[in-house]
């Protein structure tokens, strides 16, 4: 793998990324004059982004030493910010030894503050019931993805996996050549590592990473999923520059995402559509998108996909035993009247009404004669070759 | 020797040899050494992708002491063995009395009580880079134990036992 340094000056940013080994600080002579031009070029504070860094040998370290020492004759009072990332195991060690050279350099870890609101869904009870909706999903999904080009065999990522059972169900549908599934969070891959064992299920590997940052190289891929995370992110854009670059040229990415407001329920269809309005609100307060479904296509078509196919598929109250679909809407009550709205500081008045929306999709699902449904947006685009 | 039995015990799950003349022709071949047995090792790790990035971040600065210090023909030998969570790394090096010299030095000023400041001190202080910095950094940050065989006439044998981070997994 490649070094590459740029500077950004619009965010007065140094971003380091691939494998920085050199034998001598001589095969560093690029990096030293990008980061001498960006020196002479800042003010205030010079952050140096080491997020997709993958390795750095000591020589490597010994010259980003000499540079900020150098920085600091120059300009004693700039401050310079080390952005790393909690995934590459050796960052936080080595970047704190930079620390210890002036009080003016800090190390940040960047992985929590670009999930403002997954810490929500996750500090939440929401784990148990991904694997419902994962059941409710797969029944739907195992003949929409031979239309979007999976077939057996390939080699497969499954980014943002969860609780990694998604994973598993394609393991033992597709018989992959090569599967991986990676999660930022450590409680779900450990669950998803627990799934797996109990399904018997070998050759699945869990990694954790951040989607926006992975540490794969290019073109590994011949089908790259990632369901229900795009809406989670205030940035999904980058997501899906990581998704492209790790796809192999004429391979697909799979996407899926919803439009909470198209949520829908028969009886008492307006109490419901309301609460599935204030759903999408609040999800937009937290900034993340439960309405991006059907953006799936334009997201997709902007990064750069061609041969870009989408449908929407409905997972109803019909779809298996509707109790399935009531423990859902329940674990949805739970989150989004129960901490989102108090997070948000929603008055006992609203939030009631805001619950009363759930309780009557349960209520639809429920009901002999009911109807109660989800919509879901698949989408898939191609890598050009 | 403790050490010999200690690995005896293990099992050996990597052994490649190269020719010293053709590894230290190319910088880039302890980068590319590194990668391939960290990615071979890793495979039933419970994340292989972060255990492969620090086991290449071990190896390869074990790779490159080798390249800068080394005699100047014979095989460069480097094996894998694991027990449990424990993997220890044997390099044999060929050796002059000079690069002997060195190992020796190095491995000693590595199993001081002071390490860590040592390490420190070389990467922040000295304006030089020191070749011997590698093994430093992986007894202080690695925790690793670094062990010195010359009984074989010609060849620095170097054994480096480490537990991997495997935290939040």
């Amino acid at each position: 793998m490649s070094f590459t340094v740029r500077f950004e000056p619009n965010n007065q940013e140094i971003v380091l990324a691939g494998s920085m080994r050199p034998h001598d600080a001589g095969e560093l002579a690029d990096m030293r004059r990008t980061m001498e031009g960006a020196l002479a070029a800042v003010s205030g504070t010079l952050y140096f982004n080491a997020k997709r860094l993958v390795q750095l040998n000591n020589a490597g370290l010994h010259e980003l030493v000499s540079f900020v020492r150098r920085a600091h004759e120059l300009k004693p009072t700039l401050r310079m910010v080390f952005v790393t990332s909690s995934y590459v195991g050796w960052q936080e060690r080595k970047f704190a030894l930079l620390a210890q050279l002036h009080p003016n350099v800090v190390v940040e870890q960047y992985d929590k503050d670009f999930y403002p609101g997954q810490t929500v869904l996750e500090n939440s009870g929401f784990i148990p019931i991904l694997r419902t909706q994962t059941k409710m999903t797969w029944r739907h999904e195992r003949d929409i993805l031979p239309r979007h080009g999976l077939r057996n065999g390939m080699a497969i990522a499954d980014i943002c996996c969860g609780i990694g059972d998604f994973a598993v169900l394609v393991a033992k549908e597709f018989r992959p050549n090569r599967i991986i599934a990676i999660d930022h969070a450590p409680q779900s891959l450990e669950y998803a590592r627990r799934v797996a064992g109990e399904f018997g299920v070998e050759g699945i590997d869990y990694i954790q990473g951040d989607a926006a940052n992975l540490l794969l190289e290019d073109n590994q891929f011949d089908f790259v999923t990632c369901r229900h995370s795009l809406q989670v992110f205030d940035r999904p854009e980058l997501i899906l520059r990581e998704l492209l670059r790790i796809c192999k040229p004429g391979g697909r990415v799979y996407i899926t995402n919803e439009k909470n407001s198209h949520c829908l329920g028969e009886p008492r269809a307006e109490s419901i559509q309301w609460t599935y309005n204030e759903v999408a609100r609040i999800w937009a307060h937290f900034k993340m998108d439960i309405e991006l479904g059907p953006k799936s296509r334009r997201y997709l078509m902007d990064a750069g996909f061609e041969d870009i196919k989408i449908e929407s598929f409905m997972v109803t109250n019909l779809d298996g035993d509707p109790q399935d679909f009531a423990d859902v809407i329940a674990a949805w009550e739970d989150v989004y009247a129960g901490q989102m709205a108090v997070q948000r500081g929603d008055d006992a008045e609203f939030i009631a009404r805001f619950r009363q929306g759930f309780q009557d999709h349960i209520a639809a699902a429920l009901h002999p004669k009911g109807y109660a449904g989800w919509p879901i947006w698949a989408a898939s685009g191609r890598k050009p070759s | 020797m403790q050490a010999e039995a200690d690995l005896a015990a293990r099992n050996r799950i990597c052994d490649i040899a190269m020719r010293t003349e053709l590894f230290a022709a190319d910088w880039s071949n302890c980068d590319r050494v590194s990668n391939y047995v960290a990615n071979l090792v890793s495979q039933r790790r419970a994340d292989p992708l972060r255990y492969a990035n620090l086991f290449s971040s071990v190896l390869n600065e074990l790779l490159e002491t080798a390249f800068r210090k080394h005699g100047a023909s014979g095989n460069i030998n480097c094996r894998v063995y694991r027990g449990g969570k424990h993997d220890t790394i044997e390099i044999s090096i060929p050796c002059d009395d000079a690069t002997r010299g060195f190992y020796a030095s190095a491995v000693t000023e590595a199993s001081r009580p002071d390490v860590a400041e040592r390490f420190v001190k070389a990467l922040l202080d000295d304006a030089e880079f020191r070749p011997e910095i590698g093994l430093l950094e992986l007894a202080a940050d690695y925790h690793a134990t670094l062990h010195l065989d010359t009984s074989v006439a010609g060849i620095a044998r170097i054994t480096v036992d480490f537990v991997l981070d495997e935290r939040n997994h």
